[in-house]
């Protein structure tokens, strides 16, 4: 093996390794005594330094001015345009976490909060890297583990306690679904490279490990009936760690699941076998999600509600089987995680006024306080709810898109995947009474005289952050070809 | 390229109104006025410069060439007519919210959204953009009504979004069984989203059965079509003045532009299945519309009702899938379009801001009390009855001659008989509104004389009587525009 070439293709996930130790050591040593507000801003910094250097040398390897491996053994690395733009843009929105974390002063243990953050962003990085059984199933566990740990950071609130152990039991359960479904893989593969796995055959040893798979990340995607979890860590983890959980680690589950369905796209009859399964968890999580966040009040838990329906959105093109569908749920997981961490960042700005969980009802006149604030969460909600021109239209659009090319000629109407775009279509009619709910407070309702009303200050840092989530959401939207070109490699 | 700065004006309107302090209402709607005048014109000169029936101005670019879907837009003689509805009532939309005060930036900046994405639906040539401009059109509604509207004017406009994209979402489902199925002649797939290349192509008759219905359906929602007609009264009357304008005048043929664009445009088998059942329906409208509008007490929702049964002469025209009616439906949508925007201005504003009550049962002799006013709403009430001479007239009596060819006797009597109750209904109004003596208890208020139009009003009211009656003494200025076009979406018809 090639040591100096493994040393390049890793150097971004070094240099974020390098920060997060800086980050640590900085806080232990020098900081000590400092206050809370100077510390996050240095934990922060340096973070964010070690997140940008990282992206930028990813940008080189995309733009091919670095040099990295096409594949090494077993699968452990897939360095391509694809996975390695998917692993920028975990970088690039971590990046947009950090300034909500840092406004967002909830614990005294300031660098393990943000080296938890960096080690999320790692672990996501990985998992959209890897093709092989193990390396991803680890990298994932990284991911969770800091996540994990993350919601609990907030020691003074019981709620997040509570919620953190919930998260950690049906989070550890999960796992086990998933390590089981992947051992039954590699029993019945021989394989751990998911690259090398041609020529499946329909057995129900796979069918098994399969449906075991799906258990496995549908408790990550948050797929009903796998979403009890969601909305209570929603509501009470820390809002910028909601934020992360809602749209970080839903895009590497996402890729997973995607890296594992792949060797069965030459396997018809195995494919039979596991649409229905996939399509019963799509109809059930749009039901679920989208008639669930209908009676919210808190904005948190209505935000998990339309996570849960959004993650059924996404199997209408999972289940199309098809590289068309593949791009169609990357670019939709990409664009729901930018306008989703958009709207938590609004969230995280005025829990923080508030020094409370906010209730939608709280946003009361925002476009008069702060109609910046009010303009960046319409464009963020307007693209949850699918509604163009933003890429949250778009990236619906582009799964139903893939779902009816997977059989066009329909003789019937459950031939084919018509029935599951129209119901999907009518779910998204469903959602948009509840979208519109939220932008009523925002947009329409009197200002009522409450101090919540005084002008929400956003800080420099959080403003650029969804300044930038808010233009990508729109330019996305109207000029998606470029992304997309990225992807399908 | 000139059709186009339709849209680009509109959606740059929304933006510079937008941005500007909520303080300086009087400089907003000074420069809201020089916006939508400028859209005016714009369509005007297309309109000067146009004949034959081809698609003019053609610009086509790529926008996601993986998935099919270009950047085209152009007009035709369909699409004319409606940019010029568009043009007039977007102006007289400003001219009759003279005095709005509350929010005006944002007012506007809605209003010119909402009007950008309605010239991008009739400009539109590729299906994607035009279901892209279509949407755009929804969103600026909810908040025009939920924030400046009347009574119960939250209930209103979620109903009106949600029964808009009720209808997006069966468009959007056939739309795409179009973009797979549609082939060119040697059987070969298309996969475009292209208007002017699907045209040529065809999709599968038999698929066509189950598209059409979905697409019509999908559209016609948007235009009042019962029994999803209800979205529109609720919807008109708790909007302020130039949104229900808007809504009447503009919004409703968004509807049936993209039934008869992309429904009969596209699916002509389809079409010819389902006529007969369009027809039907398309009667109900007509003598439900009528007979609702009868039993009113709002003034209001007198002219909502009106509103639906019109559009059912919309929807008739459409369904004889002839020349005559078809030329007949595209001229009552901008007929309809001119004379419901105008009537909805003097009831929303020019009455209500007077007499403070849209209850009939309320007025009292109004035709002493305001003359000026009384007699303009006389005039437009007989317009929007059919009263030869102006543009109503005209279209009618054109959706009745296509029919007649075309449809079965029931059908034109059902018509015919809606057209006896829109005489019944519009004259009982009118003597509720305007010649009755108050029949709720007297306040032992003095009935004085109220003040008269004042110059916005006046002006938008000549501009909107006046187009009606300048296309009514001489239809043929449209006419031979409309025609030729639906000549061209006639000939690909299968016999």
């Amino acid at each position: 093996m090639d040591y100096q070439q493994l040393l390049l293709a890793l150097l971004p996930d070094l240099l974020v390794v390098v920060a997060l130790f800086a980050a640590l050591g900085v806080d232990y040593s020098r900081m000590r005594g400092s206050r809370l507000a100077k510390r996050y801003e240095v934990a922060c910094r340096i973070s964010a330094a070690g997140l940008i250097a990282g992206l930028a040398v990813v940008v080189l390897q995309i733009a091919g001015t670095m040099p990295v491996m096409e594949s090494n053994a077993d699968g452990q690395l897939v360095l391509n345009t694809g996975t390695l733009t998917l692993k920028a843009l975990l970088y690039a929105m971590g990046l947009g976490v950090l300034p909500l974390a840092k406004r967002d002063q909830i614990t005294p243990q300031v660098s393990e909060y943000f080296a938890l953050l960096l080690l999320a962003t790692l672990g996501m990085g990985f998992v959209v890297t890897s093709r092989n059984l193990l390396g991803a199933f680890v990298a994932l566990e990284l991911v969770s583990l800091s996540l994990y740990a993350m919601t609990v950071l907030n020691q003074a609130k019981r709620a997040s306690a509570e919620a953190a152990l919930k998260y950690l039991t049906f989070g550890a359960m999960s796992s086990g679904f998933l390590l089981f479904g992947l051992s039954y893989l590699y029993g019945a593969t021989g394989q751990l490279d998911l690259t090398q796995m041609t020529g499946l055959q329909h057995s129900p040893l796979l069918v098994l490990a399969y449906l075991l798979i799906f258990v496995g990340l549908g408790f990550k995607l948050a797929l009903a009936p796998f979403h009890l979890w969601a909305p209570d860590v929603y509501q009470n983890a820390p809002t910028p760690v909601a934020g992360w959980i809602g749209s970080g680690s839903k895009i590497a589950a996402a890729a997973l699941l995607l890296a594992l369905l792949q060797p069965v796209f030459n396997a018809p009859k195995l494919k039979e076998a596991l649409i229905p399964a996939l399509a019963a968890l799509a109809v059930l999580s749009m039901v679920v999600g989208n008639l669930g966040a209908l009676r919210q009040t808190n904005l948190k838990r209505l935000l998990a509600y339309s996570a849960i329906a959004n993650a059924g959105y996404l199997l209408v093109g999972v289940v199309a089987f098809s590289a068309v569908g593949n791009t169609s749920v990357i670019f939709y997981i990409l664009v729901y995680s930018l306008a989703s961490l958009g709207a938590f960042g609004v969230v995280a700005v005025l829990t923080d006024t508030l020094g409370r969980d906010a209730e939608i009802s709280d946003f009361n006149g925002c476009w008069k306080s702060t109609p910046g604030l009010a303009v960046a969460f319409l464009i963020f909600v307007l693209s949850l709810a699918g509604i163009p021109p933003l890429a949250g239209f778009l990236g619906k659009f582009y799964l139903f898109f893939a779902a009816i090319e997977a059989a066009p000629n329909a003789a019937t109407w459950h031939d084919g995947f018509y029935w599951l775009v129209a119901f999907a279509l009518i779910m998204s009619v469903v959602s948009l009474y509840y979208y519109l709910r939220v932008l009523k407070a925002f947009l329409v309702a009197p200002a009522d005289d409450r101090a919540a009303i005084a002008p929400i200050k956003i800080g420099g840092a959080a403003g650029v952050s969804l300044c930038v989530l808010a233009l990508a959401v729109v330019a996305l939207g109207l000029w998606p070809e470029p992304l997309l070109g990225l992807l399908r490699n | 390229m000139t059709a186009l700065l339709t849209i680009i004006l509109s959606f740059t309107g929304a933006l510079v109104c937008g941005l500007m302090p909520p303080s300086a209402h009087r400089r907003i709607r000074w420069v809201a006025l020089a916006i939508a005048a400028a859209g005016l014109v714009v369509s005007m000169v297309c309109c000067d410069n146009y004949s034959g029936g081809e698609f003019a101005d053609l610009l086509e670019a790529d926008w996601i060439p993986s998935l099919g879907i270009g950047f085209i837009t152009g007009y035709d003689g369909i699409s004319l007519p409606l940019l010029l509805v568009t043009g007039l009532v977007a102006v007289c939309g400003v001219l009759f919210t003279w005095n709005l005060e509350t929010r005006a930036n944002q007012f506007y900046a809605f209003y010119f959204a909402l009007i950008g994405g309605v010239y991008g639906v009739f400009l539109s040539l590729d299906l994607f953009l035009l279901f892209v401009f279509y949407e755009i059109a929804v969103v600026p509604k909810y908040f025009l009504i939920a924030i400046w509207g009347g009574t119960r004017r939250q209930f209103a406009a979620m109903k009106l979004v949600l029964y808009s994209f009720g209808g997006s979402a069966l468009v959007l489902l056939g739309m795409l069984a179009v973009f797979f199925l549609a082939h060119d002649a040697s059987g070969e797939a298309l996969k475009t989203f292209n208007l002017l290349a699907l045209q040529q192509g065809q999709v599968p008759v038999a698929a066509q059965q189950w598209i059409f219905p979905l697409i019509f359906v999908g559209f016609a929602i948007m235009a009042g079509m019962w029994p999803f007609h209800t979205w529109a009264p609720t919807g008109h009357v708790a909007a302020p003045t130039a949104a229900s304008m808007l809504l009447a005048g503009v919004v409703m043929k968004l509807g049936a532009y993209g039934c008869l664009r992309v429904a009969v445009g596209l699916l002509p088998a389809g079409a010819q299945a389902w006529a007969p059942w369009v027809a039907v329906v398309a009667v109900i409208n007509i003598i439900y519309g009528a007979l609702v509008a009868l039993k009113q007490d709002d003034f209001k929702y007198v002219i909502g009702y009106s509103s639906v049964s019109h559009m059912g002469f919309v929807l008739l025209g459409i369904a004889t899938l002839s020349l005559t009616g078809m030329t007949g439906a595209v001229l009552q949508m901008f007929s309809h379009g001119v004379i419901g925007a105008l009537l909805f201005a003097l009831v929303g504003t020019v009455i209500y801001s007077r007499t403070k009550t849209r209850m009939l049962d309320e007025f009292h002799r109004l035709i002493d009390r305001m003359p000026g006013i009384a007699w303009v709403f006389i005039v437009a009430g007989l317009a929007s009855m059919g009263l030869p001479g102006f543009s109503g007239f005209v279209s009618e009596l054109y959706v009745l001659i296509g029919a007649w060819g075309s449809l079965s006797g029931w059908i034109v009597g059902g018509a015919g008989l809606g057209i006896l109750l829109t005489f019944g209904y519009t004259l009982v109004k009118i003597h509720e509104a305007f010649f009755r003596e108050r029949k709720t208890p007297d306040t032992g208020q003095v009935e004085t004389a109220y003040p008269p139009m004042t110059l916005p009003e006046k002006t938008g009211v000549a501009l909107l009587l006046g187009s009606a009656l300048l296309i009514g003494l001489c239809p043929w200025l449209l006419t031979d525009k409309i025609s030729p076009s639906l000549k061209l979406m006639l000939e690909r018809f299968p016999n």
